[in-house]
């Protein structure tokens, strides 16, 4: 099995958008275009590659781990999760921005400079942490899984730390960006052992898919 | 069984582990094994102690492992204790105060343990294994070579079959460094971004530097410089400055030993590679195992490191983690490693006697044997046997009777004379009765 190469890809339109590349530089997989299928795991057995469809979060573990080979995995993740890996190529899709928002009353009369003892609502404690320490601003993160943007319409934060692509969620729960932390698109990442045992097929993957790459970020919707 | 949400009383701390029957007997394989490639190369073992003055060991360990070091008062000496967190500087110190007048070169080998905090993560041992060697008092590419080509007999030794050594040269990354106008957190901020090979953020590091357009070409090479001995030519083409390509010369000097030696297969040249302890003064290598992305070992030169202890040698090593390669090829140690034992000898009522001089004998024939004491019923040890991984157990009634000997594995049973497998052991089962 280990002339393989395995892919770990994250459900949706950042795997639609990946297969997109991929194929450009003839990688390609038939069985994932089959609809309504269940599978997570598909097979192009000629071509020995293997993709595995998981949740984005989970994709640096599969790949630190040397389930898969290469994974497609946005930037916020990796700063978040902080993993032992390669990240040879920024593929630029999937492009939005890590920022600090508040509710458009709060910030009326807030300066970011008197922030002291804030508690933030997150779903990226370690990013955010590090953020404010850089700053030194002292934080209490409070930890969410998701809809970050009800935290200071219920009064559980006064400000959240979120990605943000058009604005648009933002916008219709009163809040505004007030800081960008960082502008995130999608990274290709790679294991360690296999660039080194794989370095044949990896790195033809990779300098066949560096060129086509462009200069601008696109937002993946 | 109910899940519940105190933890036992009877718990461990993060990082640590037991090693049960199975693990154990495998984690000992791998060791032998290891010390049997380093005997063969002419090393030979050290033993040093667990507690060290931590202003002592501090002068080797690199600053990484500073702060990890497990460190407390010692009441005898009112100083400042440490459990080791790396072997290396103390196999430096001993070289270098205990065997000082002893000729060079000393080839040492040792296997202990180290202590090391880390952070609060899931999976991250605090208690390492480590097994490996130091080769003090020779420079030059042979010795260097001599370190990789043991390293890789070593993974053969133990079983691996894809496997690579990737060597890097300190010196080639110092050398496209030096002369670049860095300073402090963006110097870190590329080196980080090197060590990711993450090309796009170097890029836009860089942007504002005045780089001249070779100096630029130089260091924006580094993520790519990855691969087979084709990367030496690679490199050669666009690094300019003179330390790197002396570090190319000296690398292609390894690589043809190690192409004498018929190993270059299992070898890859990293030179954007920085991980590593930072005592490390040239070629340092790390094993990876196909699938496994932390490194099974790791090594190199550290010309500089026993000179701290006041006897400047030019020195070159590597050390295996053990739980790492224990994790890597755990299933594949299945075939080699039998953890069980050969017999269980039961005892018909009465017959203690007979059965306790037949475990004595068989123990002296070299197999390993254990004596069923508890009183039950010959089902129930039966039963235990096999849950125990013995290969066999035998039933003795008697020295005028014959003993039943029953295969566990196989499920089978068969009757030999008591004379017969009191002088042949398991050799007689498969005499004809």
């Amino acid at each position: 099995m280990s002339d393989w190469i395995t892919f770990a890809l994250p459900k949706g339109r950042i795997m639609l958008d990946s297969m997109e590349l991929f194929g450009k530089i003839g990688i390609t997989c038939a069985e994932m275009d089959e609809k309504g299928s269940r599978k997570l795991v598909f097979e192009n057995a000629q071509q020995k590659y293997r993709f595995m469809a998981v949740r984005a979060t989970d994709v640096p573990t599969y790949v630190e781990y040397g389930c898969a080979d290469i994974g497609v995995v946005g930037k916020d993740t990796l700063l978040e999760q902080r993993k032992n890996l390669y990240e040879p190529l920024d593929l630029k899709f999937g492009y939005c921005r890590l920022v600090v928002a508040e509710p458009k009353e709060l910030q009326q009369n807030d300066n970011p400079q008197n922030w002291s003892n804030i508690r933030v609502a997150t779903k990226y404690p370690n990013v955010t942490e590090r953020y404010f320490a850089a700053k030194g601003v002292q934080v209490e993160l409070i930890k969410l899984y998701g809809s970050i943007e009800l935290a200071p319409l219920v009064g559980l934060s006064e400000r959240i730390v979120d990605l943000v692509s058009t604005g648009g969620t933002l916008k219709a729960n009163g809040m505004v960006e007030v800081e960008t932390i960082a502008e995130i698109t999608s990274r290709l990442i790679v294991n360690r052992a296999s660039l080194k045992t794989k370095h044949q097929r990896i790195r033809k993957i990779i300098e066949e898919l560096e060129p086509l790459i462009g200069d601008d970020v696109r937002i993946s919707e | 069984m109910r899940f519940s949400d105190s933890l036992p009383e009877t718990d461990l701390p993060k990082g640590v582990k037991d090693f049960l029957p199975l693990k154990a007997a495998k984690a000992e394989y791998l060791q032998q094994q290891l010390q049997q490639v380093f005997a063969a190369w002419g090393f030979r073992p050290v033993i040093t102690p667990q507690l060290e003055f931590l202003d002592v060991l501090e002068l080797g360990l690199g600053e990484g492992l500073r702060d990890r070091s497990f460190r407390f008062d010692d009441r005898q000496s009112g100083r400042l204790l440490t459990f080791p967190a790396d072997m290396t500087p103390q196999i430096a110190r001993i070289a270098a105060t205990r065997m000082r007048e002893l000729p060079l070169p000393l080839r040492l080998c040792y296997s202990g343990r180290v202590l090391r905090h880390t952070e609060q993560q899931a999976g991250k041992d605090r208690d390492i294994f480590q097994t490996g060697v130091e080769l003090i008092g020779l420079d030059g590419p042979e010795a260097d070579a001599e370190m990789i080509a043991m390293a890789i007999e070593s993974l053969k030794a133990v079983g691996a079959e894809e496997f690579t050594i990737d060597i890097g040269q300190v010196d080639f990354f110092c050398g496209v460094m030096d002369g670049l106008p860095l300073a402090g957190k963006l110097a870190e901020q590329v080196a980080d971004a090197i060590l990711r090979k993450d090309s796009s953020e170097l890029q836009a590091l860089l942007k504002d530097v005045e780089l001249e357009d070779p100096a630029r070409a130089e260091i924006l090479a580094l993520p790519r410089l990855y691969g087979g001995r084709e990367v030496l030519k690679r490199a050669a083409k666009v690094v300019r400055n003179q330390r790197s390509r002396k570090a190319l010369d000296d690398l292609e000097q390894v690589l043809d030993v190690l192409e004498i030696y018929g190993v270059l297969d299992h070898v890859t040249v990293d030179l954007g590679e920085l991980r590593g302890l930072n005592y490390h003064t040239g070629i340092t290598f790390q094993g990876f195992l196909s699938g496994l992305g932390r490194a099974v070992c790791s090594g190199g030169r550290y010309n500089n490191l026993t000179a701290q202890y006041g006897f400047a040698a030019p020195a070159t090593g590597f050390t295996f983690n053990l739980q790492q390669l224990l994790f890597a090829l755990d299933s594949t140690l299945d075939a080699s490693v039998k953890p069980s034992s050969d017999l269980l000898i039961y005892a018909d009522a009465g017959q203690l006697r007979p059965a306790q001089q037949l475990a004595c004998q068989l123990r002296k024939q070299g197999y390993s044997v254990a004596r069923d004491i508890l009183p039950r019923n010959p089902e129930a040890a039966r039963e235990y046997a096999k849950t125990m991984n013995y290969k066999y157990m035998a039933v003795v009634s008697g020295e005028e009777k014959a003993i039943e000997l029953i295969d566990l594995v196989a499920g089978q049973q068969q009757l030999i004379p008591w004379q017969q497998f009191y002088q042949q052991g398991l050799a007689a089962r498969n005499a004809k009765q």
